[in-house]
């Protein structure tokens, strides 16, 4: 005779063993109808403020493509499903976190971390396992200069923030002649303040100061009463938006004027504008895109406004170019994916390397290195607490102030 | 006149300095604890400040007595839950208990407030005041002052009353202080207190310069141990002494070398007074 509890445990055995039969099979018939998308993003430490950028852009394409059911591959839809990993603003841990993605998270398609950096040093690892990867902040022409052929990105070189900026300042500011250069010490920083100096001098601009100061400078007095003793009619000082912050204060402080002042890359961000106050008014900067840009895109969101609308529903806050990069590689991917009808990684690159079209981003084209070569990124001040696009002419919405006090 | 404004500003961020470390340097001091979390304390006074002022309309004056208490408070019972309970273990120790505090504390703040930078914008903003060409802030001229105040309002506690007198009297030997009738635990306590309500009111001044973030917090902690180390321990004015070397070295090494090596310079300087000078310029045994 059997035991109850025997008979008891056998049957809760058995019972188990068929739900987690069931189990498998339905996350198996979930897997084969969901494209996975991987993100690692620094969502803890100093750069977590960029990560949340990020994340909005994405999620808000993944909500808008899953909405219109998903991404239609060869007559199939499948649903987006983004994986998110925090690698702690740490950049070598960025480069495990995509592995781990590649591997064990089995993701069909990567975005590349946040910053060029942590861009180049992972899209090794995309190289390696011969995985698309879409970096939506990465400018440095360094990153793309290994000629990976799974690494596309959606930001122009530096050059092309600086070049058009001095040909403003050239035509509008006739008597700008000499400039001064600040740059945080730091990949991007630096490399468009380089860029700076190169486009000052084919300019015939004299450049009587350039230094850069290390992260985490807690006082710049000493530096700006340097140059305030140069008295360069241009001040020209990159940074993050708490750099810049504290550099605009103590140029105040040290009542310090110049004809023009750029700053990037703060001045894109609303919490800069917030946080700046008055202190912020004809501040002028460069970005890959403004919300007021007017483009007629063939992506998932459509037109720019369109794209706006949607970002403001959403967040209640209105979007940069960091959301927005962030949202144009999701729907990249999808129109990458949705041509080469496949979720074939090597069809899907191939897609990526000969598309040609425009969305709301702009005009999408990757050069042979991976890195877009189609944009015209705007430059802008800030006018009466807002940003006013000065250029390109096409999207222009004010005439270029001088004097910043 | 650039030599001059130098050092006027090297003059001005030294006592802004000396104000971030005069709490971790008592602590130090006293209590042989380095206090991982005394940048988010000061941080956390920031953003109190920011509040007080955004939400209720409150100057950061009004908001230097809010902080004071509350900071104490506050302190007083993490040393008295806490601290205690390990302060007589190796340093290591009350080294990782206030990293694990920092760390909490720190997280709530981003968690809280968002690792966004936020600014305390006066309204109408203080400006500055120049005298033939030399330009100083009035926000950090004010700051100064008070500091300074701060600073000699602890030098005469510690000199003139009996709490002051019993910090002082454990500083120099524990034992003796036990023998004489004094209650160590609470003066422990009382010490810790102090400090973190000099961190939360550096914090209010300090919110009307930097920019505010829960990841500034330790770039204030990296200051005060600078300062701590440079003018040495056991003393306020030790801080004070510290804090203008520093700026010193900082301003003058930036005009000369270029703002990158200016921290490299100091953090030589610091190199060279622990190999050297590791007492400090001022320091010696007992808080005085």
């Amino acid at each position: 005779m059997f035991h109850p509890r025997l008979v008891l445990a056998a049957l809760s055995a058995s019972f188990l063993l068929a739900a987690a039969g069931l189990g498998a099979t339905s996350s198996v018939a979930s897997a084969q109808d969901v494209i996975r998308f991987g993100a690692p993003l620094p969502i803890t430490g100093p750069l977590a403020p960029e990560a949340v950028k990020q994340q909005q852009g994405y999620d808000l394409w993944a909500e808008q493509a899953n909405k219109a059911g998903g991404i239609n591959v060869g007559g199939k839809k499948y649903k987006v499903e983004i994986v998110y990993s925090d690698y702690q603003s740490n950049t070598p841990r960025s480069v495990q976190t995509t592995e781990q993605m590649i591997t064990q998270d089995k993701v069909n398609f990567m975005f590349g971390p946040f910053g060029s950096g942590a861009a180049k040093a992972a899209s090794t690892i995309a190289e390696k396992y011969k995985v698309p990867m879409l970096a939506a902040t990465a400018s440095s022409s360094q990153v793309y200069d290994q000629n990976y052929k799974y690494l596309f990105g959606t930001f122009t070189p530096n050059d092309t923030l600086t070049t058009p900026l001095t040909k403003l300042v050239k035509a509008k500011a006739t008597d700008v002649k000499k400039v001064a250069i600040l740059a945080r010490n730091d990949l991007f920083p630096l490399a468009i303040a380089q860029e700076m100096e190169k486009s000052a001098k084919e300019n015939g601009l004299e450049v009587v100061y350039f230094e850069k100061y290390a992260i985490n400078t807690l006082d710049h007095s000493a530096t700006l009463s340097q140059i305030k003793s140069l008295a360069p009619q241009w001040v020209f000082i990159t940074g993050y938006t708490n750099d810049l912050l504290l550099i605009r204060k103590q140029m105040v402080d040290q009542q310090m004027k110049a004809g023009v002042v750029t700053m990037i890359a703060g001045p894109a961000y609303q919490e800069f504008i917030d946080s700046a106050g008055a202190t912020a008014e004809n501040i002028s900067s460069a970005s890959w895109w403004h919300p007021a840009e007017k483009y007629d895109g063939k992506d998932i969101f459509g037109s720019t406004a369109n794209f706006v609308k949607l970002f403001k529903d959403k967040y209640k806050l209105e979007p940069d170019y960091a959301h927005a990069s962030a949202a144009v590689c999701g729907a990249l991917f999808q129109m990458a994916i949705e041509k080469a009808g496949s979720l074939d990684r090597d069809k899907v690159r191939d897609e990526l390397a000969k598309m040609d079209v425009v969305t709301f981003w702009g005009p999408v084209k990757f050069g042979a290195n991976g890195q877009i070569n189609s944009l015209e990124p705007p430059v802008f001040q800030i006018q009466a607490g807002k940003p006013v696009v000065l250029f390109p002419d096409a999207i222009k919405q004010g005439d270029f102030k001088l004097g910043v006090n | 006149m650039l030599a001059i404004q130098v050092l006027i500003n090297a003059l001005v961020l030294g006592c802004l300095y000396a104000c971030i470390a005069i709490g971790f340097s008592l602590v130090w001091g006293v209590l042989n604890v380095i206090n991982l979390i005394h940048g988010s304390f000061i941080v956390l006074g920031a953003y109190l400040a920011w509040g007080a002022y955004n939400a209720l309309g409150l100057s950061p004056w009004y908001s230097l007595l809010i902080a004071a208490p509350s900071f104490f408070v506050f302190g007083y019972l993490l040393q008295r839950l806490l601290l205690n309970r390990v302060i007589t273990a190796p340093v290591l120790v009350t080294l990782t208990l206030t990293f694990g505090l920092d760390l909490i504390l720190n997280n709530a703040m981003i968690y809280y407030f968002k690792a966004d930078y936020r600014k305390l914008i006066l309204n109408p903003p203080t400006g500055s005041v120049s005298i033939f060409d030399v330009v100083v802030p009035v926000d950090r001229l004010i700051a100064t002052a008070s500091a300074l105040a701060l600073t000699f309002l602890l030098y005469l506690l510690l000199r003139r009353s009996k709490v002051g007198r019993a910090i002082v009297a454990v500083r120099l030997d524990r034992d003796a202080a036990v023998l004489m009738g004094v209650n160590v635990k609470s003066i422990y306590a009382v010490a810790f207190g102090l400090g973190a309500a000099l961190a939360g009111c550096a914090g209010v001044l300090m919110a009307l310069i930097f920019p505010i973030s829960p990841l500034t917090s330790s770039a204030y902690l990296g200051k005060a141990f600078v300062v701590c180390v440079l003018g040495g321990l056991g003393s306020v004015s030790g801080a004070l002494a510290g804090g203008l070397l520093l700026a010193l070295v900082e301003g003058v090494g930036s005009v000369y070398l270029g703002p990158a090596h200016a921290v490299t310079l100091s953090f030589v300087l610091l190199i060279i007074f622990l190999v050297v000078r590791p007492q400090g310029l001022l320091g010696r045994k007992g808080f005085e």
